[in-house]
């Protein structure tokens, strides 16, 4: 990773191999896409390529964060477990109290407001969880946060006694998640979406912050020594990941009017896919979120392609490993090109 | 000693020689090795004897009468074989430095793959050994990948996780969950011999293949090159490979290892089963990973037991098992992932204190 940075340092006139990748995605995408119009039926139409991102907002905005921490060398695998767990408690915050004799029924009865925010502090309390095994007592993020996902999904489990909370919610509840712009399919969280990628573009590329990201990725140790409080940073990121995450599982319960113990199962999988396969290193120290979302498109084309082929839902998982394998190669191999 | 007095010039390594004695001396030094040799046992007894002054009767989910009666002893080692047979080999890569995270997808698809031939009729051998194959085909991509293509062993394993899970699903026909018995197709019965039939003491012959496997990886690690060439990888790769030891080959016959275990701990479960469910293996790898933790295996290897490793996998099975019988099902996944928060405590506690003295 150093010599890259020398490397970036000397080309400075060139495109960055961070520019360059991005492009190099983008090609590929359009290469897919096109794939993809000659042979599923229909895919050229308007109405589905507006669907290829709007379908798609949840893992996106996951992705932001999930990007940032590998940018840094780091794993948040809690995410989809996160989302689960607030989920349930934003409706568990809103369901009657004592309205029922069912358990499942009642809840705090607390207005919505009170609960999103009880909701997003519950989220961003399991972010400091996380940040503290891994920045406090540097224990491997990918074992923490799997312990955290387990964690999170089971306490969203014992809430909804292993299945769903989704009666006596008050009207308020459902109207967040089902607000569209009048007239089209866009939704309010895709809005929010497209509003946390422009901030995150925003926080990589102009901010202090944003730029000692890519140091501590790039070089722990020597951003620790040139003054940056690496785990404050860590803390930060963490919770941070996981506020989306809460902010998530809130929009994603008011759209079905339901928290569901089993929601979101394998979005951590899919947040790591497509920022790999927008060209973010595990390495650390390199990627964007820009190439993030372009990853994004990348597997929402390869997915949606196979249920235009009519193959079987099955296929999903296998086609996510391949597409996976395929990219990590071909970035590897387009960098090393690029360096002769 | 004499050191000290006599040659001024060696004075820097004699003081290190020194202080690391008298560390050897202190008290709470020694104490805390201690504790770190035994806890794992006294923390498993603890269990056991907690789970057997709780009442039990009643629950018809865990054998008849107390934790500790034969019958449910008997289950609980049963149903412990897949995460015998496996967490072995699990520790040795742990030591080496390096990670799997798709034993439970490659235990799922083993299952499903041997299940479906046992269906169709292939006899038990030619259907163990080919899955075994799978198992050992399996293990060389991850080698491939981890170290022949140096990806990250954490995203290369997730996902082929992902991979070895969606071919387990596609296997299986569509409208199915699993591989099993059909009106006009039965499942063999003989398939449950392996995971079930009494062979020993109310055990199955799949119970003492695992015994045999662990009693095999203890002595590789403890007696043979391979389990010092992982710990000295696992310590600094750098410094093993500068000494002579072809990392690459040996982490990648550890990978191989790895999946032939998974395949025959896939074998047992689908024996046990008598099916091939493709989620079977499910959070296998979680599994794996606390009873590393528990055995106090070091996070970034160097360091490790397998013999600690199957205590610990004991410990997993216990506390389980044991949760089964007092609270709701849907209390599993909260109880096992403050176990593995729980151990990652300890084993902090423990290794760390060690590394620094």
């Amino acid at each position: 990773m150093e010599t890259n940075q020398v490397r970036k340092l000397l080309t400075s006139g060139k495109l960055s191999d961070e520019s360059f990748l991005t492009l190099f995605m983008i090609g590929v995408l359009v290469v897919v896409f096109g794939i993809a119009c000659i042979v599923v039926p229909n895919f050229y139409q308007p109405q589905n390529m507006i669907n290829l991102i709007t379908n798609n907002w949840f893992v996106i905005i996951l992705g932001i964060g999930v990007t940032f921490l590998l940018i840094t060398g780091n794993f948040d695998m809690s995410v989809g477990g996160v989302i689960a767990l607030t989920g349930v408690l934003s409706v568990y915050f809103c369901q009657g109290a004592n309205v029922s004799q069912n358990a499942l029924a009642n809840g705090l009865g607390l207005p919505y407001g009170v609960a999103i925010g009880l909701t997003l502090l519950c989220a961003a309390g399991v972010g400091a969880i996380n940040a503290f095994f891994i920045a406090g007592l540097k224990v491997p993020s990918i074992i923490v946060t799997l312990g955290t996902m387990m964690l999170t999904r089971g306490v969203a489990q014992v809430i909804t006694q292993g299945a769903q909370r989704n009666t006596s919610l008050p009207d308020a509840f459902g109207v967040l998640g089902n607000l569209s712009i009048s007239g089209t399919s866009i939704k309010l969280s895709v809005l929010v979406m497209l509003a946390l990628i422009i901030i995150a573009f925003i926080f990589e590329k102009k901010t202090v912050a944003g730029r000692r990201t890519y140091l501590i990725g790039a070089n722990p140790e020597a951003a620790r020594l040139s003054g940056i409080n690496v785990s404050r940073h860590l803390t930060a990121l963490y919770i941070f990941s996981a506020l989306l995450a809460g902010i998530t599982g809130v929009l994603l319960a008011s759209e079905y009017k339901s928290g569901m113990s089993g929601m979101a199962t394998g979005y951590e999988f899919d947040a790591l896919v497509i920022a790999l396969l927008g060209g973010v290193s595990i390495a650390g120290g390199f990627g964007s979120v820009l190439g993030m979302f372009v990853g994004a498109i990348i597997l929402s084309v390869v997915t949606s392609s196979a249920t235009g082929l009519l193959l079987s839902p099955d296929w999903q998982f296998t086609l996510k490993g391949i597409v996976t394998f395929m990219a990590i190669l071909a970035q590897r191999f387009a960098l090393d090109k690029r360096k002769g | 000693m004499a050191g000290i007095i006599f040659s001024k010039e060696h004075n820097d390594v004699n003081t290190l020689k020194v202080e690391s004695l008298r560390q050897q001396a202190e008290p709470s030094s020694s104490t805390r090795s201690i504790v770190k040799q035994v806890y794992i046992y006294v923390v498993l007894l603890l269990i056991v004897a907690a789970f057997s002054v709780m009442k039990l009767d009643e629950v018809s989910l865990f054998g008849r009468g107390s934790f500790l009666s034969p019958d449910s002893i008997i289950n609980l080692l049963r149903s412990a074989v897949p995460i015998l047979t496996l967490s072995g080999a699990f520790t040795l890569l742990m030591i080496s430095g390096y990670i799997d995270l798709s034993v439970g997808s490659a235990m799922s698809l083993s299952a499903v793959v041997f299940s479906w031939m046992v269906l169709n009729g292939v006899s038990y051998l030619p259907a163990l050994l080919v899955t075994l194959v799978v198992g050992i085909g399996m293990g060389c991509l991850n080698g491939l990948l981890v170290m022949r293509l140096r990806i990250t062993p954490v995203i290369a394993t997730l996902v082929t996780l992902n991979l070895f899970k969606g071919l387990a699903l596609l296997i299986v026909p569509d409208g199915l969950s699993a591989i099993k018995s059909g009106v006009d197709n039965p499942m063999p019965s003989w398939i449950n011999d392996f995971a079930r039939k009494d062979v020993l003491g109310g055990l199955p012959w799949a119970f003492y293949i695992a015994l045999l496997v662990i009693a095999v990886l203890v002595i590789t690690q403890r007696k043979t090159i391979l389990g010092k060439y992982a710990a000295a990888i696992g310590g600094n790769r750098v410094a093993a490979e500068l000494s002579g030891i072809n990392a690459v080959k040996m982490v990648w016959v550890l990978y191989i290892v790895v999946g032939l275990f998974a395949a025959l701990a896939g074998v047992a479960r689908a024996s046990y089963m008598s099916l091939g469910d493709p989620l079977s293996g499910d959070a296998m790898e979680l599994n794996c990973i606390i009873a590393v933790l528990l055995g106090g295996t070091a996070f970034s290897g160097g360091e490790g037991s397998v013999a600690k490793t199957v205590v610990g996998a004991l410990i997993i099975m216990c506390v389980t098992t044991g949760l089964m019988t007092v609270i709701p099902a849907y209390w599993q996944t909260v109880a096992k992932g403050s176990v593995l928060l729980i151990a990652v405590v300890l084993n902090h506690l423990l290794v760390r204190d060690r590394l620094k003295a």
